[in-house]
Order: structure tokens, then sequence, then C-alpha cells
């Protein structure tokens, strides 16, 4: 009689090693479809020439440099534009049924996440360089310490990670790629109703209430204020504190969106 | 009735005149004349519309955000208020709207080619350009539609023509004019391109700086030298300018004619090349 063979427990997952894996797989699929993401790298800078040179001469921006202005705010929004991408991302795999493949394996579900949002992360490091180089060469001007830059770019990265787990939650609840462009509605409003492209003071008061109080806003002040652009702004509390808020949103945003990400992957199965 | 024997049987052969008996038991009917044809066509492309509201989302949803946008996003910082610029921009809107949903004709005619519908209407004795006036002549529709949703959003926040309704319906005759003239653009890229994405593709590559690298949103007076340079040899400003004036009530004969023969040479380049392809297809 053949004596059954005894199973092994499996050995606990290095959490590390499969999100540097599942890492891998997303960069080696941008690799595949460089067209794709060069475009979507250089969709900010297109925003950039036409909102610098279509706009910049006729508006009433401080010190008469709308370019000083306008490029913090650009580097913002260039962090919200990866939540449309990661999006389209996520439900590409859930459609061709990758998603379920990924499940089936014995990889947690944090190394699952967290190895999009570090792909995402590594994406948007690119995007920022492109951002900043185009900037200087359109002849913005930033006049602070390489360590308030460097500060500038840690809040922006912060966003972008905040952004990253709603825009892993959204793909995962809207499942299909046709539905992803939903996220359109979403990403302009949020991107336009901001103070990426002009000061909320100029706004209708009901849009300044918005404008100044979205996260896209805080950190685009933030920045402005770490890389000693002018800010075009009448003060308020909100101007006043945008480091805190710059800190504080995307936290905020993590906390709820984090949770919510991992919950619905994991009710994938049911 | 004859009978005609093979190999594998017998198969009958029915005579001329009780095939003709079957076939036409009245008199063949006229061909119908061209405009006929036309508005047929264009009849049909209306049904589209009906069977498939949302096409129309482009022609109210899209307008109506732009204008809003534009207007209390940025009306503040380009003009000091949000009403000033609105009688600035509400006539480049218009024209941006209307001119960005030209390029459907072009993907209606690849998508009927795709799905062979376009081979059976080359079958039928009609006059032959009739399929192609008939897509243009339904989404003249759209463009009147269009224009009308941006004016009544206008005249809502603000917008008071100094031209009255005589200058208004002048502008926007004008524009869907020219926009049926510039469709004809379309429809040669319809022909010609083997997929939907890429006809919507070029022309968004073609639109985009049309539209926005022109004098719609801003004067150009404001703009670095070189970009003047293109805003002024661009149609689309030239459109918006003529626009503009008929709407303020002060025509301007000159661009107004810049913009009626630019839309004959249109139609008589693009015309004749679309139907060109059309007759090689």
């Amino acid at each position: 009689m053949t004596t059954p063979s005894t199973r092994h427990p499996r050995p606990h997952a290095d959490v590390l090693r499969d999100t540097a894996t599942l890492t891998g797989r997303i960069l080696r699929h941008w690799r595949g479809r460089p067209v794709s993401i060069l475009l979507g790298l250089l969709f900010p800078v297109l925003m950039v020439v036409m909102f610098g040179y279509i706009f910049g001469g006729a508006m009433a921006a401080p010190g008469g440099k709308y370019m000083d202005f306008l490029i913090p705010g650009m580097l913002a929004m260039t962090m919200l534009f990866g939540l449309e991408s990661m999006v389209v991302s996520v439900t590409n795999d859930t459609a061709k049924g990758i998603t379920e493949r990924i499940r089936s394996m014995p990889i947690t579900t944090t190394a699952v996440l967290a190895g999009r949002s570090a792909a995402d992360i590594l994406n948007s490091v690119v995007g920022l360089a492109i951002m900043i180089a185009t900037g200087l060469l359109v002849g913005w001007a930033p006049n602070r310490s390489l360590l308030q830059a460097l500060a500038s770019v840690g809040l922006l990265l912060w966003l972008r990670f905040a952004f990253t787990w709603v825009g892993i939650y959204l793909g995962l609840l809207l499942k299909t790629p046709e539905s992803a462009v939903a996220v359109q509605v979403l990403v302009w409003p949020v991107g336009f109703l901001s103070s990426a492209f002009v000061s909320p003071d100029t706004m209708p008061a009901w849009l300044d209430a918005i404008a100044t109080w979205n996260p896209l806003s805080a950190t685009a002040t933030a920045i402005r204020e770490l890389f000693g652009n002018p800010s075009w702004s009448a003060g308020g509390w909100a101007n006043q504190h945008s480091i805190m808020l710059a800190l504080a949103w995307p936290a905020v945003l993590t906390v709820i969106f984090l949770p919510l990400a991992v919950r619905q992957y994991r009710a994938l199965a049911a | 009735m004859s009978a005609t024997t093979t190999e594998t049987g017998t198969s009958f052969v029915p005579a001329a005149e009780t095939l003709g008996a079957v076939l036409a038991p009245g008199a063949r009917p006229p061909r119908p004349g061209a405009l006929s044809a036309s508005m047929t066509f264009g009849w049909r492309a209306m049904l589209k519309i009906k069977h498939v509201p949302e096409q129309l989302f482009d022609v109210t949803a899209f307008p109506i955000m732009m204008t809003l946008m534009f207007t209390y996003l940025f009306g503040g910082a380009l003009a000091g208020s949000p009403t000033e610029y609105l009688q600035f921009l509400l006539p480049g809107i218009m024209v941006t709207s209307v001119v960005m949903i030209t390029m459907y004709t072009g993907v209606e005619v690849n998508k009927d080619i795709e799905k062979g519908v376009f081979d059976r209407f080359r079958t039928l004795p009609i006059w032959r350009p009739s399929t192609m006036v008939g897509y243009l002549l339904g989404d003249m529709f759209r463009y009147t539609m269009a224009a009308t949703v941006i004016l009544v959003v206008g005249l809502v926040l603000g917008f008071r023509p100094q031209g009255g309704v005589v200058g208004v319906v002048a502008a926007i005759a004008l524009l869907v004019a020219f926009s049926f003239a510039f469709s004809w653009v379309w429809t040669m890229f319809g022909l010609l391109l083997r997929s939907e994405k890429s006809v919507m593709g070029i022309s968004m590559l073609v639109l985009f700086p049309l539209t926005f690298l022109s004098n719609v949103y801003v004067d150009p007076a404001t703009m670095p030298g070189w970009l003047q340079a293109f805003v002024g040899v661009n149609p689309i400003s030239h459109l918006v300018t003529a626009a503009r004036s008929l709407m303020a009530g002060a025509a301007d004969t000159g661009e107004i004619t810049w913009v009626l023969v630019s839309g004959a040479v249109c139609v008589a380049v693009f015309g004749a090349l679309t139907m060109r392809l059309y007759n090689r297809r």
C-alpha cells in the first residue's frame, strides 16, 4: 500500500519579491506598446504649449509671466492624468482574464496591488522628468534650493500615489475597458476646477470655493511655494496652509481608496 | 415552360414572358432625380440619429461643457469677467463645436463601407454622388442643432448679439455652409482609410490644431509672432471672424467672401477626390 503524499504547507509569499515581479510585468507590457505610452507622456507637454502660448499672453498672471504659474499647475495635472491610464490598464486585465489568473496564484493581494502602484509611480517619475524639462525649455524659472525642488517632487509623487489607489479601485469596479472612458468625466472636471491653470480668485464665488479646496489645487499651490513661483492668490486659509493640505489630501484619499481597492479585488471571486 | 435535361436530373427554365409577368407586373418606376435621391439618403442619416440618440452627445453635451468651462473658468483671467468674455467667446465656441463634429461624416461613411451597405447603394440606379450628399445633408441637421444649442446656452449665460436675429441666423447659415463644404475632406478620408479609428485619428490630428491655433479663445495679438502667422492663415480664424462680425451686426464682407470661396474650393477639390475614390472602389 502506498502512503499518501503529505502536502507541504506553502511558505509565506515573499511580498516584496512578488511586488517586484508584478511591477516588472507591467513595465514589460509598456515596452510592448511604446506609442501609447509616449502619447500619454507627451499629452501634458501639448497642454503646456497650448495654454502657455495660446492663452499665456492674454492671462492676467502675476509678474506678467504666466509660464511660472502654469508649469507647477501642469506638474500637478500630470499626476492626475495617470488615473485614466490606470483604470484602462486594470479593466483590460480584468476583461482578458489576467486578473483571475493572478488571483489563482499564491500571491498576496498586497503584492498584486502594490505592483500596479509601484509601476505607476515609476511611470510618473518619467512623466515628471519630461514635464520639468519642458518647463525649463519654455522659460519656467524655479528659484529655490534643490532640497525644496525635491520636496516638490515628493509632494507630486505623494499625490500620484493617492490617485493610483483611486484608479485601481475604479478599474476593479468598472470591469470593462469601454466603461473606463467614463473616468474622463471625473478627470477633466477635477483637473480644470482647480488652480492648475488660473487662480480660483478669477472665478465666480461658487467655483472659487470648489477650486480652492480641490486636492489638485493644494498640491499645485504648495509646489508653487516650494519652487518660489507666484501663486496669484489673495491669501485665504487654504493658500496659507497649502503644504499641510498637500500632505493631508493624498493621505485622506489613500485611507479611503486603498482599503476599497483591496476589498474590491478580494470581492472579484464572489 | 421548357425543360432541360442534365446529368444530375431535369431543371426547369421558365420562359421570358412568364418571368416578366411575375417580376414586373406594373410599369417600371422612373429613375429618381438627383435631389430626390440625395434627400432620401439624407433622411436615412436622420433615422440613424433617431435610432442611436447617443450620437447627439457630441452635438449637445460637449458644446455646453466647453462653453461653461471657458466662460467661467478662464473668463475672469482672460477678459476681466465671464460675461465680458462670453461676448467674445460664443461665436468662436460655436464654430469650434460644429467644425469638430464634421469628422463624423467620414466615420459614418467608413462604417457603411465596413458593413457592406455601401456596395448595395452602388448597385442602385441613382445619381452617383447622392449617397455622399445624403450623409452631408443629415449632418447639416446636426450642425444646425449644435449651433442652436450653443446659442441658447449663450443667451442663458448672458450673450447679447448686437446683430439681432438676422445677424445670428446669417452667422449660423455661414457656419453650416462652410461645415458642409469642409465635411467633404472627411468623406474622402472615410473612403481612403481602412478603419473607423484611423478616420477619427487623422481628423483629430487636423482638427485640434485648426481649432485651438485660431482666434477662437483669445485675440491673436496676445500670441507670439510665429503663432500669429499660423492663426492668420488658418481658415477657422477667418470663419470665426466672419461669424463674429455677423453676430455683432457689422458684417465683414471680406472675411465672409473668404469663407465662401474657401468653402467652394473645398467642395471642388475634395468633392471631386471623394467621387473619384467612390467610383474606383
